[in-house]
């Protein structure tokens, strides 16, 4: 029986370890009183270089209120989580923000699959949702409205860069892209601009970890495209502009901003992406919220999923004050009322608006990404997007619109 | 916070069938198996896809067995002759296969968008606290059932005879074992449980997608069996909880160190990953649980 004496004192550790679990955030429950809001960005994984900047946005968003008196006479609290831009990560994340946290929303979801696992948990347990994915799938789960996005859907996305191909004169349009989430729909909406102009569209799906695409190339160019989107990301999209570039493709290139970005102009030899045209949904950077939050941040150039988020957490936090509550329910029944009240006073900040609700006077916020505005479904009503084209090596602005 | 211990147990139970099913191949007969998130993904999407159809969520998970066990007998049969480090490339290629068919057949499987709304089984009945607590109790109770059942075999002639294919296939052949039939048995059953622990999984998430199932998962199962004590069912099961609570635990650790920024200390959580298991190895390489070999009993 000897040995038995050492697992029992095995199992004593890992109990005491299990017991200390359930100490730990009993802190957390003690505090009670501020109100809670949790982002659960990427801060590692594929998504990393733009979850900790979200994360840092919110809580100098919510710094700010703090410094203005909170909400409702209460200081508001920002716990971060990191989904690891993994859902399975992102759902045990998900469950502490919201069984130990108590959080009344969870802002920045970024990758489509991660909001996909983690919506079910916010509207089982009535706790609001605001994400940066784009999936079209993601508005139509059963959210009872618990779930809002600030990116332009797959749908709006593809139509966009097929009504741009089709101004700038294009027939024959080829649609490259690894396999996504959106790929599919995208070239839906793509075809669906380009046959409305009387052109003919193909499509091919790659593997994105490839080195070499000659194959691909080959079946592109046989089918004599005179335009060719890029739906790819800036690895799998460099490789692509050289191979073209090598078979001696002449006709239009149109790619994702943040795949086509500075630093891949910079990386290959200026003719290889010469007059490529990038297409990205814009921020609006004239307006007053974009420049509040360049200051607020301290970042000359912040990326859309940045200014998004500043706009999600500056929304929540007036839906609460004009709910008078804290409750998810409370952010869900009243977001539209402070987002696009038909006779709000316009505002471009959460301490603004904040003092306005006090006084009892709707608001409409008009956002650093654009003016916020929301279907019943979730999705964002309009966009602005940003056309730019490589010229002499360098992203030039063509228009927004 | 109640719920929250539930969550975490029943994770918890899930990664222990995993580490079971990893201890059964890499500590029962010495196979490296570094593609278990496939079978693990295999389960999970037979499972969704069956009960998808119409099926009852017993099906499925019946389902999910079976075709863990396919796939362990065809990873096993393409492979007879690969031992050690071949073997452990061909599985972790094959995981990655196995992840890019379920993202590319999109007519099959939906691609990244993946499956959701998979039915949890009693979910309406018992309300979300119910089926959470009901669900806690069947992973547990699959995780009792399976652990003892292994911990039978560890005991049995057989599991001796595994062990000494581990040991030295040469001889045990020698021995007159049939060491192949062994290896296909073995790497069956162990994907078996990998797949009915990828059908748990689906119906308790209710989602699963190619981003799923990441070779990270891998990793956490290797450090729990590696940190319980490789070749014993129960230091498997002892290491999974362990890694979860680790990995939930540290979660609370910016409450005490407020000066860290969240992304560094999201950094740091990854490093103390790396860190826990090279201590382990360096101070306890047999494990938490170390494996018991009895001798054989005289009859």
């Amino acid at each position: 029986m000897n040995r038995y004496t050492v697992n029992r004192r095995h199992f004593l550790a890992a109990s005491s370890l299990l017991l200390g679990s359930a100490a730990l955030p009993s802190f957390a429950w003690a505090q009670g009183e501020p109100i809670k809001i949790g982002t659960l960005t990427p801060l590692t994984g594929s998504g990393g270089p733009y979850g900790p900047v979200m994360a840092d946005t919110v809580k100098a968003v919510v710094d700010e209120v703090n410094a203005a008196g909170g909400i409702l006479g209460r200081k508001i609290e920002v716990v971060s989580e990191d989904d690891q831009t993994n859902p399975e990560a992102g759902v045990r994340a998900a469950r502490k923000l919201i069984d130990v946290d108590a959080v009344s929303a969870i802002v920045g979801t970024w990758a489509s699959s991660v909001t996909t696992a983690v919506a079910p948990l916010c509207w089982e347990s009535k706790t609001f949702l605001a994400t940066v994915s784009g999936a079209d799938s993601i508005t139509e789960l059963p959210h009872q409205g618990y779930l809002v996005r600030t990116q332009p859907n797959t749908t709006l996305q593809g139509r966009k860069f097929g009504e741009f191909a089709a101004a700038e004169g294009a027939k024959r349009v080829f649609f490259v892209s690894p396999q996504t989430p959106y790929a599919e729909s995208q070239f839906e909406n793509i075809t669906k601009a380009i046959e409305t102009a009387g052109g003919e569209t193909a499509i091919l799906i790659y593997d994105d970890k490839k080195p070499s695409y000659r194959s691909e190339v080959d079946e592109v160019l046989r089918f004599e495209p005179d335009a060719i989107i890029f739906g790819g990301y800036t690895p799998d999209t460099t490789v692509m502009l050289k191979e073209l570039y090598r078979a001696g493709y002449q006709g239009k290139k149109i790619a994702f901003a943040y795949a086509v970005n500075e630093k891949l102009v910079d990386s290959v030899p200026a003719d290889v992406v010469e007059g490529c045209y990038t297409i990205a949904p814009s921020s609006n950077e004239s307006s007053t919220a974009y420049q509040r939050l360049v200051k607020l941040i301290g970042v000359d150039k912040p990326d859309p999923y940045t200014v998004q988020v500043y706009d999600q957490v500056n929304l929540i936090l007036m839906a609460m004050a004009a709910a008078g509550e804290t409750t998810g329910t409370a952010i869900k029944d009243n977001i539209r009322k402070v987002s696009q009240a038909a006779d709000g006073t316009r505002v471009d900040n959460a301490v603004d608006g904040l003092k306005l609700i006090a006084e009892g006077k709707p608001v409409n916020y008009d956002g650093a990404s654009g003016p916020c505005d929301f279907t019943d479904k979730g999705d964002i009503s309009d966009s602005s997007f940003r056309y730019e084209q490589v010229r002499d090596g360098k992203l030039t602005l063509v228009k927004i619109a | 916070m109640l719920a929250y211990l539930i969550f975490a147990l029943t994770i918890g139970g899930i990664y222990a069938l995993l580490a079971l099913s990893l201890n059964l191949i890499w500590g029962g007969i010495g196979l490296v198996n570094l593609g278990l998130v496939g079978f693990f993904a295999l389960g999970a999407y037979a499972s969704a896809l069956l009960t998808g159809a119409g099926l009852p969520v017993l099906f499925g998970w019946g389902g999910a067995i079976i075709v863990g066990a396919i796939a362990g007998l065809i990873v096993t049969l393409a492979t007879t002759r690969l031992r050690d480090d071949y073997l452990a490339i061909v599985t972790l290629g094959l995981a990655e296969v196995i992840r890019l068919v379920a993202l590319n057949e999109r007519w099959l499987t939906n691609g990244s968008d993946g499956i959701s709304g998979i039915q949890a089984p009693l979910k309406s009945a018992l309300g979300n606290q119910g089926f959470n607590i009901f669900y806690l109790v069947l992973v547990s109770a699959v995780v009792l059932v399976v652990w003892l059942v292994l911990r039978r075999l560890d005991r049995s002639p057989y599991g001796r005879a595994m062990k000494a294919i581990r040991e030295d296939q040469e001889l045990a052949g020698f021995a007159g074992k049939n060491v192949l039939g062994f290896k296909v048995q073995a790497f069956a059953v162990s994907a078996a449980i990998a797949g009915l622990a990828g059908a748990l999984y689906a119906h308790f998430q209710s989602y699963v997608s190619p981003d799923h199932f990441q070779p990270l998962i891998t990793i956490y199962i290797f450090l729990a069996v590696a940190a319980g004590g490789v070749g014993r069912p129960a230091g498997g099961v002892l290491g999974a909880y362990v890694v979860v609570f680790f990995l939930e635990l540290t979660r609370f650790l910016p409450d005490l160190v407020p000066a860290l920024a969240p992304a560094q200390f999201a950094a740091c959580r990854e490093i103390l990953v790396g860190v826990a298991l090279i201590l382990v190895l360096r101070f306890r390489p047999q494990g938490l649980l170390p494996e018991q070999i009895l001798p054989a009993p005289k009859s």
